[in-house]
Parts: C-alpha cells; structure tokens; sequence
C-alpha cells in the first residue's frame, strides 16, 4: 500500500513537472495577444501625442527657442547623433561606474547591519542623513573638490543609488522564510551558513528591484552632475543647448537620455528574469 | 546555487538503485526527556503552565491537545529554540541547547521549509554538512543517495522543492532529518498539510525508519487518530495554559491498527479527557477566571 501510494505520488509530481495543460496554452496565447494589444495601444498613444504637438506648435506659430516641434527635435537629433553618441558613451560610463560603487556600498552596508545588528541604528542614520542632502547642492561642492572629470559624476550617482540598494537588501535578508530560519536554528547553523544558504537567496527578488529604482536613477544622477561643469556627456550637451536657446538640441538631448533610462530598466528586467529562472530549472 | 557535491557522498548521481533494506542508518544513544514545573509565557499570555513531564529515551511520545494550546511552544523549548519562563528542562542531564549546539536535534515541521532554491540533493547535503561539523571522521555516515533512497526519492535527486508534492516534500525532509543522524526528533504535525492517503503512507514509512533508527520521538499533533497510530504513549495536554491532562500508553502490536477496539478506547479516553479539560477551563473562566 505504502509503495503504491509512493509511486502514485511520484506520478502526479511528474505530471505537474511535465504536462502543459492545453487549456493553459489558450490562456497564455491569449495573455500574449492582449499583451501585445495593450503595447500597440500605448504606442499609439505616444504617436498621437506627437501628431498633436506638431500640429499644436503649428497652429499657435510658438517660437522655435521656447518650444520645437517633433520634426525640429528630430532634425536636431539626425544632425547631432554624432556628437550625442559621444556624450551617452560618456554619461552612460560615469552613470554605469556610480551605480557600482553605490551597489556595492549599499550592499556592504547592509551585509554588514545583517551580521551585526548593533550597528543598525548608526549606519542607517549616516545614511539616511546622506539620502536627505540635496544631491543639486552636492554636486556643485564635489566639482570644485573633485574637478571637472568623472570623479564628482560618478560619486554624485553613487550617492543617489546606494540607498536603494540599501533598505531592498536589508528587507532581503530578513526575508527568509520563518520555517527555514527555524530550521537552521534547530541545527544551531552560524550566521555565514545562514547567510550563504538562507539570506542571501532569499534576498534576489529585493536586490532586483533596489537595481530598477537605481539603474535609471544613476542617469539621473550623471547627468546632474554634468550640469555643474563637465568637459563632456549629455549633461553637458544640454547645459550648452540651454545656455545657447537651441531647444531642438535640448530636446534632442533629453530623447537620447529617455531612452538610456529605459534602456537600463529593460537590462535588469531581463536580468532578474534569467537569474530567477536559472534557480527553478 | 553552491556546490552540489557532498564530501560525504560517495556514489555521485548515477547510482544504481540502492536496496532500501541496507541502510547504514543508526542513531547514537537515544536521550531521555525530563521536563519539571515548565511553565512559559510570551509577553502576558501564559502557555503552558508548570508541566511536568518525563520521556523515556528511545520512546516514541505523542503530544496531543487542541489548536493553540502551547504544544509547539512545547516542541521549541525541548529544542532550546526559546527558553522555559519557569522549570528546567534536561536531556540526558544536559540543557536542550547541548543537543542542538551539536546539531543533534531533528526538526520537523508541519511545512518541510526545505530551501527552494537548491536541489532535493543538495538540501540533504546541507544537514549532512552541518551534521559534519561535529561528527567524528570514523562514524559510518549513509550517503545522501542511500538516504534519498530510503524515503524513496532516489529519482528526485535533481528537483527543486516546488517540483515535488507536498508529500515528497515531507520525505525530502525526513531524509535532512536522518541525514543529522539525530537521536532526537522533534515532530511539529509534520503530516498535517498532507492529505489522507500521502499521510497515511508516509506514517507508515516513518514509524518503519524509527523502529530501525530507534531516535527518542516528540511528535506533535491535534489528530487523536494519528497519535495511536503512530505512538508509544500519548500526552494530552489541557487548554492555553496548558499542562498535563491524561497520560495514556498505547500497548499495541506494532504497526498499530488505528481501528482496532483498543486504539479506538484510546482515542476516546484522550478525547474525554480534552473535553473535560475544556469544560474545566470554561468553568474557571466563567468564574473569574479563578482556577
């Protein structure tokens, strides 16, 4: 009785790991279909926003310096794709190069309150106050000490993005489980075992989204930091269109700057979708 | 995830089918549990209250009491996961802590909390690894294929968790659990998620590896009829704060008939002596809460 039961055990395992329920495939066909329907509409959207600037900017002759239409900013964008490549090359390494360094910031820290839970309180008051300073009256002091280089870019980026990373991770770690954690604590496991097995998968989820806030956070932050005096990167492209009333130009800049943003969103995602799915095969 | 080689295992994946009857499974002197005016509290709620309490080593004890009576408190104070307000409790003369510090203490509970992320293999090779730690090197160890065998998960080696039903789930972790060659099992109603004919089937293989392994056994439960099926002796504990109602002991041919004449008295002597207990407790409130 015991094996039989066994095996009709192993059996309905089997099937829920192999079977695909036809009735399934319909439903995520369908899912797919109105997934896709739903981005055509949103795409459709955006092209009528467009049409409605032109026209609008057309009807009412508003001055190229204060608003362009699509078509000028497009213009702008063919005649300066050179020029702005150069600059997301540089904006996009500076955002890239502080989003590390506040990851790995943030994510020490939070290592460090998770194994040490005294230093909870100083560590998130230090950074919290650091969280709060205004990263516009920052960025100006971290130019006159650190240059007009990348290092004032990248520390200004690091400083907007280790926060995150920060209270995701620290949320992570502690989201074990309460069954494993009791487990682990039955076989008296040291907090390193528990970290490496427990905490720190555990974590993933958290980790991903802290990079979804972060990522496009850090083009915001290289960019800022641009703004106070660089010899290069979009920040400077739009610093200079600004100062000069070459709006298409701006705008042309901001276009690019979007799209990287979205760009970077889009990585993690697809990321965090292969890293998940690497531990369930 | 890490490394999924187990020092230890010495028949790497493609092991033939190992003949279950052969384990090398032997638990170390079962100990003897003795629990003297243990009383606890959490915060202002006192759950249990003053129980005494003694266990033979190598017995197999069921707990049995209604939802919420403190029987898990009981299970993690024998454990030395929290500690008794009031009382002592000894294993073999020792605290609780001793046991587990040594990571001599199998835990098992109503959900097999089993890591998702690594493979039935690999979770059975963390309790070894653990277990490791503190074992000396000339102990014969199963591996963790024979172990997987033994519960008759051989062929999961490779799947995750979720891939398993909650039955196989369970046998995943009762193969962690003999995989730390505890002499004590701490039980918190691990077949209660199941349903009737996997609990069934897997009560029957666990009562078959105890008898080989012989650990002492605290098994938790609020299923009377489980109890007499699988225990020795049954302990029906009163309501919140709970102390010892009936001790009743099942002498019965193994394996036990649930359905047996005499089981069924069994069942019914702890089931009276629960609603005595409750009426008791209702009485005690209605009257001021005096007892």
């Amino acid at each position: 009785m015991t094996r039989q039961a066994v095996a009709a055990d192993h059996r309905a395992a089997a099937d829920r790991a192999r079977t695909i329920d036809p009735s399934a495939e319909v439903a995520v066909a369908a899912r797919r279909r109105s997934g896709r329907l739903a981005r055509l509409g949103g795409v459709a959207l955006l092209v009528c926003l467009v049409a409605a600037w032109e026209v609008g900017v057309d009807l009412a002759g508003t001055p190229v310096w204060i608003v362009p239409a699509p078509s000028d900013v497009a213009m702008a964008l063919r005649d300066g794709l050179g020029g702005l490549a150069e600059a997301a090359v540089v904006t996009l390494g500076e955002a890239v190069a502080g989003l590390v360094l506040g990851t790995a910031t943030g994510l020490s820290m939070a290592i460090a309150i998770t194994f040490f839970r005294h230093l909870e309180q100083a560590v998130l008051s230090v950074a919290l106050l650091a969280k709060s300073t205004p990263i516009i009256a920052v960025a100006p002091i971290l130019t006159i000490w650190l240059g007009f280089g990348h290092g004032p870019k990248v520390v200004v980026t690091a400083l907007l993005t280790f926060f995150p990373m920060l209270v995701n991770a620290l949320e992570g770690f502690r989201s074990v489980d309460p069954a494993i954690e009791d487990w682990f604590a039955s076989v008296d496991a040291d907090a390193v075992t528990v970290f490496r097995h427990a905490r720190w998968p555990s974590s993933w989820p958290f980790l991903f989204t802290a990079l979804k806030v972060s990522a496009p956070l850090a083009m915001i932050g290289a960019v800022v930091a641009e703004w106070m005096g660089a010899s290069g990167g979009l920040g400077r492209s739009m610093w200079l269109a600004y100062t000069n009333l070459r709006m298409p130009d701006l705008f042309a800049a901001v276009v690019v700057l979007t799209g990287l943003s979205a760009l970077t969103y889009h990585l993690v995602t697809v990321a965090e979708r292969a890293a998940l799915a690497s531990r369930r095969a | 995830m890490t490394s999924t080689t187990d020092p230890t295992d010495r028949h790497p994946m493609t092991h033939p089918t190992h003949p279950p009857t052969h384990p090398r499974i032997q638990a170390p002197t079962p100990p003897a549990l003795d629990l003297a005016g243990v009383g606890h509290r959490y915060g202002t709620t006192e759950v249990l209250d003053s129980l005494d309490l003694q266990v033979e080593a190598g017995s197999f004890v069921a707990v049995v009491g209604a939802s919420g009576c403190g029987k898990s408190t009981l299970l993690r104070l024998l454990a030395g996961l929290d500690r008794p307000t009031t009382g002592r409790i000894t294993v073999d003369g020792a605290g609780p802590d001793d046991l587990r510090r040594a990571g001599r203490v199998g835990w098992m509970a109503q959900r097999p909390a089993l890591l998702p992320w690594a493979t039935v293999r690999d979770n059975v090779a963390m309790a070894r690894r653990i277990r490791a730690a503190t074992e000396h090197p000339t102990d014969p160890v199963p591996s963790v294929v024979d172990l997987l065998t033994i519960v008759g998960l051989a062929a999961f080696a490779g799947s995750r968790p979720a891939q398993l039903s909650g039955g196989m789930q369970q046998r995943a972790a009762l193969a962690r659990t003999l995989a730390q060659d505890a002499p004590l099992w701490l039980m918190d109603e691990p077949l209660a998620a199941l349903d009737e004919l996997t609990r069934e089937a897997l009560a029957d293989d666990l009562v078959a590896i105890w008898q080989r392994v012989r650990p002492t056994v605290v098994w938790v439960t609020h299923h009377l009829g489980e109890a007499v099926a699988l225990a020795d002796r049954i302990v029906v504990l009163g309501p919140r704060p709970a102390r010892v109602v009936a001790d009743l002991t099942v002498d019965l041919d193994r394996p036990h008939d649930a359905t047996s004449p005499a089981a069924q008295a069994i069942v019914r002597d702890a089931r009276a002596a629960l609603a005595t207990a409750a009426i008791h407790a209702r009485a005690g409130v209605a009257l001021g809460g005096a007892r």
